[in-house]
């Protein structure tokens, strides 16, 4: 197609410019659909001729140029989009010719353009170019398919090229009345550039300019503050201690200003005030009297009042009385019902208290046993298995609503029930106390006793709730199952003595015949203990004959323990027997283990003697060795200081006769000393003992040592060189002691605890580096160091406030930048507000001023 | 010649003052109240920091400077001093050319007393130079007052004493005896028996810290705190024994002087000692502290007096063939020697810092007088010698303070301001631990120290240091399949979690433990209760 474009702009024309196919398609197809409405006339004769068009195109250029393209569906497209500009292009060629003096014309030779082209020239009364020219320019979208009129005005006069002007449309009014007007208003309209709105900003960059626009206005409102809030940053002290009045400083000054407000007070302030009864109580109580009238109607009212109330005490009386007299059981059987709802029933009523203590403890035991509410049942098992508890609320309310009476029931009432529980622990106690001394036998026998004790005396209340019918019936039906079991308790005891096994619990456990229900866990928990015990008592050697007594023991433990724990309820008896065995097992297992223990005390003592003495017996003759020779050593020293003191006083009384030669006397009084040497030795001892020198690296016997090669290559690198670090080290540390160029001075480098607390671990707050900060420290700021007049500034508090003032919030003022701190002239920070005295006494002030001067 | 003892005004020259020469001087008063320069605040970021000390420097300096006028215009009394003129010297002037100068005053200052059967005496003056405390070596104890020469109380304890020393005021003083070391009162009593120390050698007074320090005759050096009577400290010195014991004024560090040749200063603190030097190839017969506790004179039986200075324990000067049987700094820093009957005096002539001590004044007594203690009195210019025929006191110009400062020492103290100072004194009691070779590193920053343990965050980097060393090393390639990637990573991780290994976890560890304290009880209850343990 552009071949072909091409080949027609060669042929028809040299300007380039004309070219339709630079312009865009759709613009070039808008421009094509437009041509009907504008030459409306000739509607068919266009489309036709279009047609045609095509079809002579095609015919004439349809060449191996169309085939060549290939395309099928697109081309069309494409082909129909340019097929316009083809037609135009013609017109082009008519306007060309039209413009160039018509060279073309013949050539072209296309009838049908031609008269096209002259047709609209015609109706247009312009030439064809301009229009073309414009459009390439500046391509307008027309949508509308309307015909022309003032509504839809042409192409041309939407591109502004002006073919309808303002001027044109008001040209026919000219010289009507408010022309004149109407054309000056255009004027203005056409000078007033401002008035065209341009597209607004894109919104980020909008809030940017926004921003630094507020940001530059707050700056500045805050950079005028910056000057004032560096100054009492800086200051040295801040200063709150501008006079102002506090207010009243007297009760009378207070109660002076006092104005009576609300009704009350005003009736107060009336009768105060009132002259007559000050006067009255003045003079005489009397007269306060006259005046203390009372109306009748208060009279009758508080008469009234009074037999009102009366008359309600003695109904309550009466009420009262009646109910005493009731004698009805179920009367009062469901008052107490009542009563025990209400919280306050079991409070007000000691013996109601007590029942439902028992009954809570009841309970409470229930709980205990049967864990009945701790997500031990099927159903919580099972929904605990499931993991449900997320999904369902419903589940997860119900399981903890569960474990909630849980724990209410198995909490302990610790007020209830305290004489009972005192009881028990006095029987533990005795118990316990018991199997320290006595044998198992025994303490049975002592349990047979009381258990006895309880089965006898069957004290049946008298009152109470235990005192109904029901009650007492339930009472000996429990106490007979009691005794039967204690019964059988004895009974087993006595098998026990006669067998007198170990064994026996066992067997007595099993004969007993109860249910059992955890087997398993009876099962486990011995083996537990066992395992314990083994653990416990791995390393010694005495295990083998102690473990089975033990294991007995343990398991004895365990079967007691386990029926306990599966019955609902617990006889007194069990319990006891429980206790029995157990304080038993106990002490032999105590015994074990304190045999055990003996037995491994045993040993190791006697491996620590054994391996001890060679090892302790050393040092010890070591170190007398060294106290021996130490004392030696000071007797030695003292003895000789002493001679030499002797020496000193004889060389001094000497003096007086003169000898020969200093150097050589000085040579024979220290002959015997090599001082300076002594000093070394002295020196590098104390540095050995602040620095010390690292270990040599040894290896353990051994290892490393296995073939010759190892040996032969000696220590392992590592070691060496660790070994040479340390070295390193020790000689760095030497180095920046004070004492390393000084040989005959020691300054010990030891670091005393107790100063320590003179000293500062960390910088204090402001201050960053140490020198800054120890430099600051170096002045003393007490009286003592300080001229009087100074001490005042040195120890001046920051902040210096006056007792009773409020510290407002800062205000702003003008402060000059450049002004320097003066702590000498203490400046307010806090400006008060002038008062409304103030101006008087300024201008009383300048009076006075201007005396002054007069004088 | 010219002579001008402190008190004497008469011989002053008024020199009119010339403004320069003034301000010159005022400028090196200011830089002595100054206490050495401020810190460099331009390197201080800190802008709030900067400003307020800035203000606080300027507050110190005019607090210096303050102090600077008040001592060039207020304090009234000139120091004395000995003026040459040509071919004199200073030391060639007798007791009795300056006796014929000074004034009356002055002059009663110079005098002997002999008493002869009591044999050497020691002396002690009170910080302030009222009292002097004189202790005859055949149990004569005296107690005078210097001011009007009067003698207060005088006892006779009928044993050997060996040194005295005054504590806090002439109220009280202690005389180390032939077995104990006592207390006593001003009127005489025995007040305390020191029992602890044994037989004391020598008995100092540290009077900021209030405690008395003795040396005894085994080498043990005792601190016992007056105030309360503890003991604070007793240390075994291992030096053998002594009776050479000088306390520093500045610190309150303890000298002793060995046979071995060697000076070592102690505090109560610590068991060893703070500094040894070898001062000397002999014994050290004598230690002498200057009032500003930089200096120290020792003297060794190799008649050598040595110079230190403590601020580098180094020797400054040695001064030869002269041996000091005792030593003593004078306030204006006059050192004091004293062998046989001879007394030297030597002044400081180069008068700066650099310490060049030369022969001011010599005094010869009578000959056989054994010379055992030279004090020089306090604000006066005044030297106390006792020697084994009593005591005798000469004048040395220049050598005593001559303003006083009633806060530190009040010559003409009343009894109303002696119990007010005592009670002021005790209440500004220095703890022990206070006694160091620096004082005024108090309240600065603890010397760093050589950590035994490594901290937390130290372990924490180091163990980051090793995992990174870890992850950087470079594998070796190898062969057989060995070298796939995933082996590398694999063998990588492996050396990573080595590294880690080696730094163990503590946290961990706690946890851990806690876990298993509970396990343990749920293993210890009794079957019956093992339902009840708690189930993890």
């Amino acid at each position: 197609m552009g071949e072909k474009r091409r080949s027609s702009s060669k042929t028809l024309a040299k300007n380039k410019k004309r070219k339709g196919p630079h312009l865009p398609n759709s613009i070039l197809k808008t421009i094509a659909n437009e041509k009907r409405p504008l030459n409306s006339d000739e509607e068919d004769d266009e489309i036709h001729s279009d047609g045609e068009n095509v079809d002579m195109y095609e015919y004439e250029e349809g060449e191996p140029e169309e085939e060549s393209k290939k395309n099928n569906r697109y081309d069309r497209v494409d082909n129909y989009e340019y097929e316009l500009p083809e037609d135009f292009e013609d017109e082009n060629v008519e306007s060309d010719d039209d413009e160039d003096g018509g060279n073309s014309d013949n050539e072209d030779g296309e009838g049908d353009d031609d008269r096209h082209t002259r047709m609209l020239q015609d109706l247009t009364g312009m030439p064809s170019a301009a229009f073309q020219g414009e459009s390439k320019r500046r391509p307008v979208l027309f949508t509308e398919a309307y015909p022309e009129s003032e509504f839809n005005p042409t192409r041309d006069v939407l591109e502004g090229k002006g073919l309808i002007s303002v001027e044109d449309l008001l040209a026919p009014l000219e010289g009507k009345p408010g022309f004149n007007d109407l054309k000056k208003r255009i004027n203005r309209m056409q000078k007033d550039t401002q008035s065209v709105v341009h597209a607004p900003l894109p919104k980020p960059e909008r809030e940017r300019l926004e921003r630094k626009a507020v940001k530059g206005l707050v700056e500045k409102e805050f950079n005028k503050w910056v000057h004032l809030v560096k100054r009492n940053r800086e200051a040295p002290t801040v200063y709150f201690n501008q006079t102002v009045s506090v207010g009243y400083s007297t009760v009378g000054a207070i109660a002076s200003e006092f104005q009576p407000r609300t009704e009350f007070e005003k009736k107060m302030a009336s009768v105060l005030n009132d002259n007559e009864l000050g006067e009255a109580h003045k003079e005489d109580g009397a007269k306060l009297l006259e005046l203390n009238e009372v109306s009748m109607e208060d009279h009758i009212k508080y008469r009234d009042h009074i037999a009102k109330m009366r008359s309600l005490l003695f109904r309550h009386e009466l009420k009262s009385k009646r109910i005493k007299k009731i004698k009805s059981k179920t009367y009062h059987r469901l008052k107490g019902k009542d009563l025990k709802k209400s919280a306050m029933g079991a409070l007000m009523d000691p013996e109601m208290a007590k029942e439902e203590a028992i009954k809570q403890e009841t309970r409470r035991v229930e709980e205990r046993m049967t864990l009945k509410h701790k997500n031990t049942g099927k159903w919580a098992k099972r929904m605990l298995s499931r993991g449900l508890n997320e999904r369902y609320d419903g589940t997860r309310a119900a399981i903890s609503e569960q474990l909630q009476i849980n724990a209410t029931l198995s909490r302990k009432m610790n007020s209830t029930n305290d004489g009972s529980s005192s009881d028990e622990s006095d029987d533990e106690e005795e118990l316990s106390c018991g199997s320290d001394l006595d044998t198992p036998s025994k303490l049975i026998a002592k349990a047979r006793e009381k258990t006895l004790k309880t089965v006898e005396d069957d004290e049946v209340p008298n009152s109470g709730l235990l005192s109904l019918p029901f009650m007492a019936r339930a009472m000996k039906k429990k106490n007979e199952e009691v005794n039967e079991e204690a019964k059988r308790a004895f009974e087993e005891y006595e098998e026990l003595e006669n067998s007198g096994g170990a064994e026996n619990p066992r067997k007595s456990a099993d004969v007993s015949g109860r249910r059992v229900f955890g087997a398993t866990s009876k099962v486990e928990a011995p083996k537990e203990s066992k395992k314990d015990s083994d653990n416990f008592y791995d390393n010694s050697d005495s295990d083998n004959d102690m473990e089975g007594i033990e294991n007995n023991d343990l398991v004895a433990v365990g079967d007691t323990a386990s029926p306990a724990r599966n019955t609902g309820a617990i006889t007194e008896a069990e319990k006891l027997d429980d206790d029995v065995e157990n304080p038993a097992s106990k002490t032999t297992f105590d015994v074990a283990l304190f045999a055990s223990g003996s037995w491994k005390k045993m040993k190791g003592y006697q491996n620590a003697e054994s391996k001890k003495p060679p090892k302790t017996h050393k040092p010890i003759s070591k170190g007398q060795d060294k106290k021996e020779s130490r004392d030696e050593e000071s007797e030695d020293s003292e003895s000789e200081a002493e001679q030499m003191v002797d020496g000193i006083l004889t060389s001094a009384s000497k003096e007086t006769y003169e000898i020969p030669s200093q150097a050589e006397l000085i040579q024979r009084a220290f002959a015997g000393d090599d001082v300076v040497d002594e000093f070394e030795k002295d020196k590098q001892e104390v540095l050995n003992q602040e620095v010390p020198e690292p270990e040599k690296p040894v290896l353990v016997p051994g290892w490393g040592q296995w073939t010759n090669i190892q040996r032969k290559r000696g220590l392992p690198s590592w070691m060496v060189r660790e070994h040479e670090d340390a070295k390193k080290k020790r000689k760095l540390d030497l180095k920046t002691r004070k004492d390393y160029r000084l040989r005959n001075v020691i300054i010990s480098e030891k670091a005393d605890k107790k100063a320590d607390k003179l000293h500062t671990t960390t910088l204090p707050f402001p201050y960053t580096s140490k020198e800054v900060f120890e430099h600051s420290m170096r002045m003393p700021i007490g009286p003592e160091f300080n001229p009087a007049t100074i001490v005042g500034a040195l120890n001046r508090p920051e902040v210096v406030k006056k007792a009773g003032v409020i510290i407002k919030p800062v205000k702003f003022e003008e402060v000059n930048p450049n002004e320097k701190v003066d702590d000498e002239n203490p400046r307010s920070h806090q400006k008060q507000r002038p008062k409304k005295g103030s101006k008087t006494s300024k201008g009383q002030s300048k009076i006075k001023s201007k005396l002054k001067t007069k004088a | 010649m010219e002579i001008s003892s402190k008190d004497n005004n008469l011989m002053e020259k008024v020199l009119p003052p010339v403004e320069q020469e003034s301000d010159v001087e005022l400028e090196t008063t200011v830089k002595k109240y100054l206490r050495g320069e401020g810190a460099n605040l331009e390197t201080l970021k800190d802008k709030k920091l900067k400003t307020q000390l800035t203000s606080r420097e300027k507050l110190y300096g005019k607090s210096a400077k303050a102090a600077a006028k008040i001592e060039k215009w207020l304090l009234p009394a000139e120091a004395g001093y000995l003026e040459t003129e040509g071919l004199e010297k200073t030391w060639r002037v007798k007791q009795t050319d300056i006796a014929n100068e000074v004034d009356i005053l002055s002059s009663r200052n110079q005098y002997d007393i002999v008493l002869p059967d009591f044999g050497p005496y020691k002396l002690d003056f009170t910080a302030s130079g009222r009292h002097m405390l004189a202790g005859g070596r055949k149990g004569h104890l005296a107690l005078l007052d210097m001011m009007n020469m009067s003698l207060i109380k005088e006892i006779q304890v009928r044993e050997t004493v060996r040194d005295v020393a005054f504590l806090h005021n002439e109220q009280f003083f202690a005389a180390a005896q032939k077995k104990y070391a006592y207390i006593y009162g001003r009127d005489g009593t025995e007040l305390h028996c020191l029992k602890e120390r044994g037989p004391v050698a020598r008995l100092r007074f540290l009077k900021n810290h209030f405690l008395l320090a003795s040396v005894n005759k085994s080498g043990q050096l005792h601190y016992q705190d007056v105030t309360h009577g503890g003991m604070v400290a007793s240390i075994r010195t291992g030096k053998g024994r002594t009776d050479v014991m000088e306390v520093n004024p500045y610190n309150g560090v303890v000298a002793l002087g060995h046979s071995g040749g060697t000076v070592t200063m102690w505090k109560p603190t610590s068991q060893a000692p703070l500094v040894q030097m070898q001062c000397h190839p002999g014994p050290v017969s004598s230690v002498a502290f200057h009032p500003n506790g930089h200096l120290m004179a020792t003297s060794g039986k190799e008649r050598k007096i040595k110079i230190w200075d403590l601020r580098k324990f180094e020797e400054v000067q040695t001064i030869h063939s002269f041996h000091a049987k005792t030593l003593s700094f004078s306030q204006k820093g006059l050192l004091a020697a004293g062998t046989g009957s001879f007394v030297q005096i030597l002044g400081d002539s180069s008068g700066g810092s650099s310490h060049n001590y030369s022969r001011y004044m010599n005094h010869s007594m009578v000959k056989g007088y054994q010379i055992e203690k030279l004090m020089f009195r306090p604000y006066e210019d005044v030297i106390g010698i006792g020697h084994s025929m009593g005591w005798s006191s000469i004048l040395i110009p220049g050598s005593g303070e001559p303003n006083f400062d009633s806060w530190v020492a009040n010559p003409f103290e009343t009894s109303k301001q002696r119990r007010e100072k005592e009670v002021h004194s005790l209440l500004d009691k220095l703890p022990p631990e206070t006694i160091m070779l620096d004082p005024s590193k108090i309240g600065a920053m603890r010397p760093s120290r050589r950590k035994e343990k490594p901290s937390r965050g130290e372990i924490e980097a180091e163990k980051e240091v090793a995992i990174e060393a870890a992850k950087s090393t470079e594998l070796k390639n190898k062969t057989k399949g060995r070298n796939k990637p995933s082996k590398r990573t694999k063998k990588k991780k492996e050396m990573v979690e080595n590294a880690k290994r080696t730094f163990p976890e503590q946290e961990h560890n706690t946890a851990l433990k806690k876990r298993r304290i509970g396990e343990d009880a749920a293993a210890e209850l009794p079957a019956s209760l093992k339902r009840f343990a708690r189930k993890n």
